[in-house]
This record gives C-alpha cells, structure tokens and sequence, in this order.
C-alpha cells in the first residue's frame, strides 16, 4: 500500500428521498443529520489513512451537482471558522467546509415546486474530469523519471437513496466506460430506496463493491468496512461484494426489461416485440424479417412475467426493480 | 558566393532526421509528419529565406514542405515548454474540431486483416523491421477495435509467396484473434504479396455475412508490387458488387491500384510516413464508417442496410453457483452466463449460443457504442469575455481556475484556441478548461453541465 489513494464521494442530496428514509421504519431509516455526521466520520478517517491521501466530495442536488469540498483547495467557504484548539485541523476544515456548503444549497430549495431529478450524471462525470485532472498534473511533473502509471489509486464512492432514472443510462454507461479507461473503481453504498441497476452495473464492470445497507443506523460499519480499503488491498480484503448483477437491458418503447430484445442494427434502440419501423431513427425493416421474428418469437407472456430464474443464494437481495 | 540577403547564419546544418525539434517528451506526431523534408528541398528553401516563409515556391512539391521550428518560439524566460505543451494541446483540439455530427454509422461490424507478409517486410526502414512493427501494431489495433466495437468481428489474412493464408477465422473474441497472430515464426514474411488472391479470400469468408452488417477489409501493404492470378480490377467490380469497403495503410509508396482500390469502394487510403503516422493512420479506421447513401432502384425507402436483429440478455451467474457445463468447451464451470432462450451456460459474451443461435450480449456491450450515436457538441472556444456577464472563475468541471489575462497566442491565433483557456458548450453554456474539453470529448462522451 505505498500509493496514495484518492477518494471521491458523490453524495446523493434528494430531499424527498432523504424525508422518506427518515419516515420509514421497516428497514429502519436514518435522517440526514445523522447520515452527514457518520458521513464525515468516514471522511475523517480516509484522510487519517495516509497522509498523501485526497478527498474530493461531490453533492447531487434536485437538478444541479456541486462540488462540496477538495483536498486541493479549490472550494473556499464564506464563512469564518472558529479555531478550537480540540480538534484536529484538517478535519475540522473538511467537516465546516462541506456543512457550511450544503447548507448554503438547501436552503435555496423550497417544498412548493415538483423537485427536479439529481445531478448524479454531473457529479460523476466531474469527478471522473477532476480525477483526469490530478492524474495528467501528477504525470506531467513526474514525467523523465517514474512510470507512467497513475501515482493515484482513484475511487469514486456513491451514496444513493434514489431510484434509478431511465434517461441517465446513456451517460451512467459511458461514465463506466471513461472510469474502466482512467481505471477508477466505483463503489456503491444503496442507504435507502430499491435496488439501482445502473450503479450495480456500474460497481460490476469497475471491480468495485455494491453495498445495500440494511441497518441504516449502522452505515458507518458498513463504509469503515466496504469502503474505506484502497482497491490495491481489496485483494486481501474481501470486502462484500454484490456478486448476482442484472445485465438485462430496458426497452425503449416501454421501459420494461426484456431478456430477449429486438435491436435496430443502426441506432442499436432495444424494442420488446419486432416493430416495422424504429421509434428513434426512423429505419423501416424489411417485412421479410419481420414476418420471420414474429413466427420464431415464443407466445408473448403477459406483461410483467418474467420467467422464472434458478435460485442464486445471496444475501438477502429481493427481485430487481424496474427503471424508470 | 556571397550569401542571399536575409540568411540566417547557422543555416548550413539541417538535420535531416525525422525530429525537427529536439525537446525532451515531445511526442508531437504533427510536427514531425509535416517535417519530412529531403536535402534537395532545403537546399532550394534556403535562397528564398529572404522573402516571407518561402511563399514563391518555383517547384509544386515544395508546397508540402512547411518550416514548423520556427513557429516555436520562446517565452519570456527563455523556455520552449510552454510552447511545446501549447503545440500538443492546439492538435489535439484540431482533432476535435472534425464534424462531430450525429452520422449514421454501422456498429455491426466485420472486419478482415490483410497483413503483408513478403520479403518487402523485412526492410528496416521502420524500426526494428516493418514487420515487427506491423505485428505490433495491429496487437494494440486489434484490442482498441474490440474495446470500440464490441460487437464487431475480425479475421485475419496474409499475403505471403504469391498466396493468400487464412491465419485466423473471423471471431468476436480478442483473445482468439490475438493469438492467431502472436505465434511469430508462423508468420515469417518470405515471397512476393498477392494483393488479388488475399482480397479474394477476404471477400469469400465475408460472403455469408448479413446485409445490415458492414464488410471491411484493411490491408498494410508493404511492398511495391503484386503478382496476381488474373485480372485485379474484375475483383475490384465483384467487391464493389458485395459493398466491401477497402482501407489500404501502405507502408513504401503509393500505387494506383491501392488508390483505386479504396477510393472506388469508399475506403480510406495512407501513405505511412514515419512510426508515429503508421499508428495514427491505423487507428483512423477504428470508429465505426459513416453509412454509404446507397442508391436502389427497387424498394425506396426501406433501408437495405437495416435490420432488426434479435438479441438475448443473460443473466450472469457468480462464482457461488453450483459448477455445471458450459456449452461452448464442455468444461465443469461455476460461473458463467445464462442464454435466456434456452438456459445453456455460456463462458464469455458476446457470443452466439451454442445451442439456440440466439445473439447473446451484455447492455454494457450495447451502450459502448451509444456514443457515436449521440454525441457531444464540440465547445466553442471563447476569445473575450465582453458577452459573459457573470463569468465563472474555476472550471464547471474539474474547478481548476481560469486565467484572467488573456495569454500570447504563438503562430497561427486562429485553429479554435482560446487565449483565456476556456471552452464554452452550447448547450448549457458552461465554461471549460482545455483538459476537461479535451477528456469530454475524447473519453466520457457526456458533458458535465448538460447531464446528457
């Protein structure tokens, strides 16, 4: 373990997500107040890891993403701290820098308007820029003399509690693929909310770990334990890990998983049963393969069956659910 | 004799090597491709260093012949890195500059490798022997290709002692492909190449294939002859007849029939100049083509390179699951994939089932060629701040701050260079330093203010 490990959080701040996991009581929920202060327990605790350790954390507001705090300084808070000789200085700016920035935000969002889905595709994609960022910084001025290997072992953490929303599959997915380039590993901590395809699919293709919590008031066992390791002792570690990943694709016409889907060979658009013409670029089929899909095709099963699947043991994971 | 008004002292030495500009970690490809030049050039150039950058060039050949040292230029401390790194980032926006409208391209594609193994091969003129390059080259290609093209195929064909060789079968699996081409003494280039009989052989293992799919075939042609059986423009018409697009990367001279081959078949032709350019033209070809307007006389509007194809999605099975036998090697597994139609146990996807037929793929298979589909709107980069009324000061995103001066422009102002280092996307109107312009646009394929 002689590389330091850089960590980003993208922080999942829906408010009607979050009053609901604190409404509810089976699983037992966890208010916010709560989450944040776990949440910077394990913040503290990263940086403690190492010294060279960075620490960059991101929040997913309803329909803009922020970056709440970087180890390099660039986000500066308005208000004065106070120097109390108790605490440890780094953590104590790290601790007012990301409170005295989140609440600057929520105070802004009114319970009146509908609220916009999360900026989660923004935090990622800025995370993945800023972690591009300190790689090319790190290279260029260590360049003549080490490797060419990352100096960092990057992560990015993402604490959910909402449902997955269909329009982020595009960029989730091409998010995955930059991360699988820049070998970033992307771990999942699902608090709250029903089980999120896209980032399963997301910690799966990375080598990272999907967490479903389901003792909320004990999340930071849960991180200390799953996530705090760098991935270069993960090999030691066995950290829990979601094994059985869906990589059943949703069609677009109704949003419906399909485990056997008719593709366009020019848009590569997913339909569930075979469609003359294609919804999204507009390509007539010829109606000979048409006539041949619909007579090879089983008898459609209602909608909403899916067939019955071998049992796969694991820990307590219930039917997935369905986007969007 | 007296020397022409206006030389410079110094001018007798040109280095006449490929690197025009001795920096160390300069991997500037552009420079050196533009570089190229010969003694007898030079020497000609020289008497007309008087006048503005040889612009009376009595020969048409000195055209190509531009002088890149010296628009480098020194800052005020004295140092060229600044202007090194200013050269690398100004190719690298040139290459984002390209139109990056939502074409219609094939994603399905099927490729055959046509590698030239004849005795032109060995030369080494491209270190350490072209064929060594060559090897390794179409190695890295042939591992992009499969990371772009997921669902693509290819076959690999050599062109050795006046025949065509079927190295390896047309496959979806990288690892298979690699290895039909690692085993170095198999490959041994001797003989003359035979541009027919391979292309010939390229084209008989892609006649079975689907209309909707694209047939391409990329050949790296070493030599300067062929020797054929028959007559190479008949196989030409039956190419054209099978709508097979032909790239040729020619590693000595330009031939006409390489010419006529990919020009008449809307394939893309190279001349490789140095190492770096083989690779570059190489890699050209790895995006999916743009779709060829076919014109048909019977059925208009139906679109005969369109198809719907049917496709499973498996479940994959975790390590915990009891062993039982896969289908593809008949080996006692424990983990693996589900075909959905049928519930065999496959190893790896993509793949084709076994048993059922059916097309088994991934989603993450699916969705890695999404974004040649939608992609992102180049940024506009933006010269002066006078429209922004409220301009931000760190990068939207990866909040590094922006410069406030605006800084020198070395050589040429224009090519999309922003003197303040921001780019700016039209969509959400974000500002953008040149690393995450750069990285949006060649890596994550999203921009981070839109969300889309």
């Amino acid at each position: 373990m002689d590389k330091p490990s850089h960590l980003s959080v993208v922080i999942d701040l829906s408010l009607t997500q979050w009053t609901l996991c604190a409404q509810s009581t089976n699983p037992p929920g966890i208010t916010l107040q709560d989450f944040l202060s776990q949440l910077l327990a394990f913040l503290n605790a990263h940086i403690a890891c190492k010294d060279e350790n960075t620490l960059a954390v991101f929040g997913a507001f309803p329909g803009q993403s922020v970056m709440l705090y970087s180890s390099t300084g660039e986000v500066t808070t308005t208000t004065a701290e106070s120097t109390d000789a108790n605490t440890y200085r780094p953590f104590r700016t790290l601790d007012s820098t990301i409170m005295s920035s989140i609440a600057e935000r929520l105070d802004s969002y009114d319970g009146m308007t509908e609220e916009a889905p999360i900026g989660l595709v923004g935090c990622l994609t800025k995370a993945l820029c800023y972690i591009n960022r300190t790689i090319t910084t790190a290279l260029s001025s260590s360049q003549g003399g080490e490797g060419a290997a990352a100096s960092v072992d990057p992560r990015i953490l993402v604490l959910s509690v909402s449902p997955d929303q269909s329009s982020t599959y595009i960029p989730i997915m091409n998010s995955i693929f930059s991360a699988q380039k820049l070998k970033v590993t992307i771990d999942v901590g699902k608090i709250f909310g029903a089980e999120n395809v896209f980032l399963q699919q997301a910690a799966h293709l990375t080598g990272g770990a999907y967490v479903q919590v389901e003792r909320a008031d004990a999340l930071l066992q849960y991180m200390m334990m799953s996530f705090l390791p760098a991935p270069a002792i993960r090999q030691l570690i066995s950290v829990p890990t979601q094994d059985r990943v869906d990589f059943r694709a949703a069609c677009f016409c109704h949003k419906r998983i399909v485990e056997v889907g008719f593709v366009c060979s020019v848009c590569l658009s997913i339909f569930c049963q075979p469609v003359p013409v294609c919804s999204t670029c507009r390509t007539k089929f010829p109606m000979k393969t048409l006539q041949r899909l619909r007579d090879a095709r089983p008898l459609a099963a209602p909608p909403g069956n899916a067939p019955p699947r071998p049992p796969v043991q694991k820990n307590g994971t219930t039917t997935p659910a369905r986007p969007g | 004799m007296a020397p022409p008004a206006g030389r410079r002292v110094g001018d007798d030495f040109v280095d006449d090597s490929d690197s025009d500009v001795s920096i160390t970690g300069l991997d500037d490809e552009t420079s050196r491709a533009k570089a190229k030049g010969k003694g007898k050039a030079i020497d000609r150039n020289k008497k007309d260093k008087g006048k503005a950058k040889a612009k009376e060039q009595p020969y048409a050949w000195e055209a190509s012949y531009s002088r890149s040292w010296d628009t480098v230029q020194e800052d005020e401390r004295g140092r060229l890195e600044g202007a090194v790194q200013d050269w690398i980032a100004r190719g690298r926006r040139r290459r984002l500059l390209a139109p990056a409208a939502a074409i219609r391209r094939t994603i399905i594609r099927h490729l055959v490798l046509v590698l030239d193994l004849s005795s032109a091969m060995l030369d080494r003129d491209m270190r350490p022997t072209r064929f060594d390059l060559m090897l390794q080259y179409a190695r890295e290609f042939i591992t992009e290709w499969f990371d772009q093209n997921p669902l693509g195929q290819i076959g690999v064909v050599g062109m050795r002692g006046g025949l065509g060789e079927r190295i390896g079968e047309m496959s979806g699996n990288p690892q298979d492909v690699l290895k039909a081409i690692s085993e170095r003494h198999k490959l041994e280039p001797t003989g003359e190449p035979s541009l027919q009989n391979a292309i010939e052989m390229a084209r008989a293992s892609m006649s079975h294939l689907p209309t909707h799919s694209s047939r391409e075939i990329t050949i790296i042609f070493g030599s300067l002859t062929t020797c054929d059986p028959g007559n190479i423009h008949d196989t030409l018409d039956e190419c054209l007849k099978d709508r097979i697009r032909i790239s040729i990367v020619a590693l000595a001279a330009e031939m006409k029939i390489c010419r006529d081959l990919c020009a008449k078949t809307g394939g893309v032709f190279g001349v490789a100049l140095n190492e770096g350019h083989f690779k570059d033209l190489l890699f050209e070809l790895i995006p999916p083509p743009a779709q060829r307007a076919v014109a048909r006389a019977g059925a208009p509007g139906a679109n005969p390179a369109a198809d719907l194809m049917i496709m499973g999605f498996p479940m994959r099975l975790p390590d915990t699951s009891p062993p039982s036998l896969c289908v593809c090697h008949s080996q006692m597994k424990s983990e693996g994939f589900l075909c959905p139609r049928c519930l065999a146990k496959v190893c790896d996807v993509p793949t084709d089932c076994d048993i059922c037929g059916l097309m088994i793929v991934s989603s993450p298979h699916l969705a890695r060629s999404y974004h040649h589909l939608f992609p992102v709107k180049p940024y506009a980069a933006v010269m002066s701040l006078e429209d922004t009324p409220d301009p931000s000061k760190r990068c939207h995103g990866c909040s590094v701050a922006f410069r406030d001066t605006p800084a020198t422009m070395l050589g040429a102002a224009g090519e999309g260079m922003s003197p303040l280092g921001r780019y700016r996307c039209p969509e959400c109107q974000n500002d953008f330093c040149t690393e995450c312009d750069v990285f949006v646009h060649d890596v994550v394929h999203c921009c981070p203010g839109c969300g889309k």
